[in-house]
């Protein structure tokens, strides 16, 4: 099966690789795993007054769990935290084309989306409130 | 002696789809075919594989019976023997000969086995999620970074050198760790065995029972990501 050209130009030019520390501030953490497949998904976003300003991914998996990581960070950059609860799984199946196999990919990315944005809520929410 | 029981009466090892002949309507007495009408009947696709191959839900086989049991039932349905039936006998004897087969892949690996299990016992699993392995997802990112690193150099290189044997290093122990991981299911498969032989259900037994689904399942996850590494870092140093 041919994937589309936008998965393949995702994988072939993924946008922002990488990763931040884990204990900067502001920095949410999204760790999740398809053990059916053995897909390791890490997605982080860097938080600054609500909006998230950076985010970066590291994927190990196959062509399309990388393009909708990589899609991921690109439609988080410049969204508020409530803005970004709200990318679903179907949004990122419609724009990379996914076929049916390759459904699970895009969950994955939302569960890491979900993650990172919790993971951030929790260390915000355990800030001394004079901190903020 | 109780004659109403569904098995006390008749020879099957196998739920069959009805009760009745397609055929002829009579009551099914015969093994997998009617008595009355010498036709094949089909096998219930409900059953699940253990059933299916005669064995009881349990997370250790005997692979000889396994494969003896295989043998039978592929001569009983085999669509060779099938050619001059009639087209409904044949459909049959397709149906119940692929439900055979991926019944028989399925149980001979223990591993497939006892991802099999866990799922058909998902209902009671289904609370009890377990929380991604972050050390090893971590190691898993680090890894990958170390072989992009070591695609991208010249192999014959010094740095190509020192890379390749670090890698070389990293697979050993995650083999090692796969094999460990494997040693520990194959206590937990004895245990639930055990547990299943006792045939006990009250809270004590169930606790005991989610502990090891529970166990199993994080343990296969995690299995499955030290393979998914393994087999990658293989493909690159070879």
């Amino acid at each position: 099966m041919a994937y589309s050209d936008k998965v393949v130009d995702h994988f072939n030019n993924p946008r922002n690789m990488g990763s931040f520390k884990k204990d900067e501030d502001g920095v949410g953490t999204g760790m999740v795993g398809a053990p059916e497949c053995g897909d390791v998904m890490k997605l982080q976003i860097k938080v600054q007054n609500d909006t998230i300003v950076d985010a970066k991914f590291k994927t190990f998996g196959c062509g399309s769990a990388i393009a909708s990581s990589s899609l991921a960070t690109e439609w988080l950059k410049g969204k508020t935290i409530e803005e970004a609860q709200k990318i679903k799984n179907t949004d990122i199946v419609q724009e990379l084309n996914l076929p049916p196999v390759k459904i699970h990919c895009s969950v994955l990315a939302e569960d890491a989306i979900k993650a990172a944005l919790a993971d951030y809520q929790k260390k915000a929410d355990g800030q001394p409130a004079d901190a903020k | 002696m109780d004659h109403h029981h569904t098995h006390g009466t008749n020879s099957r090892e196998l739920q069959m789809a009805r009760s009745m002949c397609w055929h002829c309507q009579s009551e099914v007495s015969g093994e997998y075919f009617c008595e009355r009408c010498v036709k094949v009947q089909p096998v219930s696709k409900d059953l699940d594989y253990f059933t299916c191959m005669g064995f009881p839900r349990r997370l250790t086989i005997d692979l000889r019976q396994l494969e003896t049991k295989f043998y039978e039932l592929s001569r009983a349905f085999h669509p060779d023997f099938f050619q001059n039936k009639s087209e409904e006998e044949q459909t049959i004897s397709l149906g119940n000969s692929a439900m055979l087969n991926t019944a028989y892949r399925m149980l001979r690996d223990p591993i497939q086995r006892a991802e099999y299990l866990l799922d058909l016992e998902a209902g009671a699993v289904k609370e009890i999620r377990t929380s991604p392995p972050a050390d090893l997802f971590e190691e898993i990112l680090e890894l990958q970074d170390t072989l992009d690193e070591y695609r991208a150099t010249d192999r014959t290189s010094e740095t190509g050198r020192q890379l390749r044997t670090k890698l070389l290093a990293e697979q050993h122990t995650l083999e090692q760790r796969k094999r460990s991981m494997e040693t520990q299911l194959q206590q937990l498969f004895t245990d639930w065995d055990a547990l299943q032989d006792r045939g006990e259900a009250n809270s004590q037994t169930r606790v005991e029972r989610d502990r090891l689904l529970k166990q199993m399942r994080e343990i296969l996850s995690n299995r499955a990501y030290v393979k998914n590494i393994v087999n990658d870092l293989v493909a690159t140093i070879a």
